[in-house]
């Protein structure tokens, strides 16, 4: 009985005991019937993590998903993992306690641009400033779907809603730029329209340690519908999209004749077929520059005009996780001051004993 | 079509937005809300309305930032109102709290929805001890008005912001999902300019003739302290004497009486006329100040009728309160549905024959 004040999880948590078993999709499938609007893009990013899952690597039963509440908030009904549909705003809160509880659990974040940006964002940006190791999927249609139909903190300025009609008057967030500035070590934006890359976003979020954000559009057809159409639509993604690729230069257009070049800090549209600029002058992506002003730079593209939207990963450094830190720690005091012992401690100073 | 009638407009109207509309004839200047079910249409009504009338809308990043947004347009001298549904309102206790300490005025609106947690979105009684008790930390209350129609609905929001700025202190409409949804026909008001003076403690600047004011819910002094809590109490005391509202139907010569409040004091007043009907001397008290609450009322029916029925749609709530009241001169019973579900007039018709019975037996029997 002694060292009955160090606080374990059971065994059986988080601890793969048999062997490794090869999953495929449908494992992931909780065969529950799910319940969003026919054509939501959410049923898209579904089933991308579904397909995703098997991959990663992380034994399904040390699977989390959090999520708050809001339409993408119902993900993880749909999972077959262990989850939690929490509160309007907290999951990131809930799914750093559950790190924190048990770090060997992989905690993903399932929430919508309401839920995370605004009633969320205090939780969300605090997350990111402690680079807790959480996977959050930002569904982003920038409408209130759940409540039928209100402007958002990522609903563009004018944009008339059921709250907004003569025209919102509100600036949007751009989730991007919010989470590179709370420090953020993984920060990435994909489509659900886009399948492939965001099964390798995915991937690549799974693989980092620390917080991971990634930003995925996302049609809302009721309430948005078309939102992100000029990204999507086969005619104009090309001359509208330009994917971020490590050690790549910003090359797009559906001749590959445009590209972006860095003056400075100023980011410059430059037409490579006129001459007067070479794919050699174009701005190199490098996502794992430990100054994160480019990485802002390039978040910033969504606001500037004739800019195209940058898809893929902006940024991807190292650095301690909270989670990883405060095991350490523990670990740390117990070497230089011994394990605690609760019984020696309530018997020590002034104790008396009543006659 | 609206028609004119007596001076008032009579129109069909979702009580969501008969609420919206008065909240905009009493005059309010501003609004701060977000958007949850079952009561999203007060904000989306206001934002169509206000730019072409008075006032003025803010959608709020959550509950949490519209209750201090409150806070702080009624610092500095503002009408205002917010509105939520229960999670909403859990989230807003502590700037009530703050808002009833600094004795400032407002209106806040519940829509309820059953619970705990996110519960559900149909409607319920559930708040009850939220909104009488206090609801945050701390020694205050609310005054609490409880419609039961479209048209109260439309009626306490006057009485509402009223109530607030004679007591400087916070004022819930307690409704549910069923009263904000539902359509009926409401004779509005016609435009009330509640005069707004300009008060000597709103933070609307500061030239050399006029006293500074710090608006602060901190004296951490404790005799200062107490001082204040003997100041809100004795607020308190003023409202149980004078504000005291409730409606009695056929008590007169009640055997059984029953109780209730909103929705379920419409479904109690049907259930006494087919009680009625049947011959059963059955009454009705609703309380519509919940608080301050009807106690003499009760103290009163309790000693004439034989038993009362308390008909809630929540687990027993009120009934603490009927139960104080009447202080053991009467059985007090219940008759509760939760989670969303509405009690039918039959049910309490039912339950209502089966104590008719039991008390017959046992005068017959003794």
């Amino acid at each position: 009985m002694e060292n009955n004040n160090v606080i374990t999880p059971p065994d059986s948590i988080g601890t793969r005991v048999e062997q490794p078993v090869k999953y495929t999709a449908k494992d992931f499938s909780s065969g529950l019937e799910v319940r969003w609007c026919p054509g939501c893009g959410d049923y898209s990013i579904l089933a991308q993590v579904q397909r995703t899952a098997p991959e990663i690597n992380v034994p399904k039963e040390n699977m989390v998903w959090v999520s708050g509440i809001g339409c993408s908030s119902r993900f993880p009904y749909y999972m077959d993992t262990f989850g939690f549909h929490g509160i309007h705003g907290r999951a990131a809160a809930i799914a750093s306690g559950v790190k924190i509880a048990n770090p060997k659990l992989s905690v993903w974040v399932a929430t919508g641009d309401g839920d995370l940006l605004s009633i969320g964002g205090n939780h969300f940006i605090h997350a990111c400033r402690r680079n807790m190791d959480l996977k959050i999927m930002l569904f982003n249609n920038r409408i209130y779907g759940l409540t039928k139909g209100q402007y958002s903190p990522t609903s563009e300025k004018g944009k008339k809603t059921k709250s907004s009609p003569h025209g919102s008057i509100d600036f949007p967030f751009k989730p991007v730029s919010v989470a590179l500035a709370s420090g953020a070590t993984f920060v990435a934006r994909s489509m659900d329209r886009d399948p492939k890359h965001l099964q390798a976003m995915m991937a690549r979020a799974a693989e980092h340690k620390g917080t991971a954000m990634i930003e995925i559009y996302q049609n809302c057809n009721i309430f948005n519908d078309g939102a992100f159409l000029h990204l999507t639509e086969k005619e104009l993604k090309d001359e509208n999209v330009v994917y971020l690729e490590h050690g790549k230069p910003l090359l797009y257009g559906h001749n590959k004749n445009k590209g972006i070049r860095l003056n400075g800090l100023t980011p410059e549209l430059v037409d490579l077929s006129k001459g007067e600029f070479s794919v050699s002058d174009l701005w190199v992506h490098d996502e794992h520059d430990i100054n994160p002003a480019r990485a802002f730079i390039l978040s910033q593209f969504i606001e500037m005009e004739h800019f195209p939207t940058p898809l893929g990963i902006f940024s991807q450094i190292q650095k301690s996780t909270y989670d990883a830190d405060v095991e350490e720690q523990i670990a740390e005091v117990q070497k230089t001051k011994g394990i605690g012992n609760l019984k020696k401690l309530l018997y020590s100073g002034n104790t008396w004993k009543i006659e | 079509m609206a028609q004119k009638k007596l001076g008032r407009e009579i129109k069909l109207m979702k009580g969501n937005e008969a609420l919206a509309e008065s909240a905009i004839r009493a005059g309010m200047h501003a609004y701060f809300g977000y958007p949850i079910t079952p009561q999203s249409e007060i904000l989306e009504y206001l934002t169509e309305q206000i730019p072409s009338r008075h006032g003025l809308v803010l959608q709020a990043e959550s509950e949490v930032a519209a209750i201090n947004m409150i806070y702080g347009a009624a610092g500095a001298g503002a009408r205002v109102m917010t509105s939520s549904s229960s999670p909403g309102i859990s989230l807003m206790q502590e700037g009530l709290s703050y808002i009833a300490a600094a004795e400032l005025p407002c209106v806040v609106v519940n829509v309820s929805r059953g619970g705990p947690g996110l519960g559900t979105i149909q409607p319920s009684q559930g708040d009850y001890f939220q909104a009488t008790k206090g609801g945050g930390h701390g020694d205050y209350h609310l005054i609490v008005l409880a419609p039961a129609s479209v048209q109260e609905m439309s009626d306490f929001i006057f009485d509402g912001f009223r109530l607030a700025e004679k007591y400087r202190n916070p004022v819930m409409i307690l409704s549910d999902g069923a009263l904000g949804q539902m359509m009926e026909k409401v004779e509005l008001q016609e435009e009330w300019s509640l005069p707004y003076t300009e008060n000597p403690w709103a933070t609307t600047g500061k030239p050399a003739s006029r006293e500074r004011n710090i608006i602060t819910s901190l004296h951490i002094e404790v005799e200062l302290m107490q001082e204040i809590n003997h100041r809100l109490l004795a607020k308190y005391e003023q409202m149980k004497e004078v504000e005291v509202r409730f409606e009695e139907y056929m008590t007169n010569d009640a055997e059984i009486l029953l109780s209730g409040f909103g929705l379920c004091a419409r479904i109690c007043q049907k259930a006494v006329d087919l009680a009625r009907a049947k011959g059963i001397k059955a009454g009705l008290l609703r309380p519509i100040t919940l608080f301050p609450f009807p106690k003499k009322q009760f103290a009163q029916l309790g000693k004439q009728v034989k038993v009362i029925l308390d008909v809630e749609m929540n687990a027993g709530q009120m009934i603490e309160d009927v139960r104080l009241a009447v202080n053991g001169t009467c059985p007090v019973e219940f008759l509760g549905r939760m989670g969303g579900v509405i009690p039918s007039p039959e049910e309490v018709l039912a339950k209502v024959e089966a104590m008719a019975e039991s008390l017959f037996t046992v005068e017959s029997g003794g």
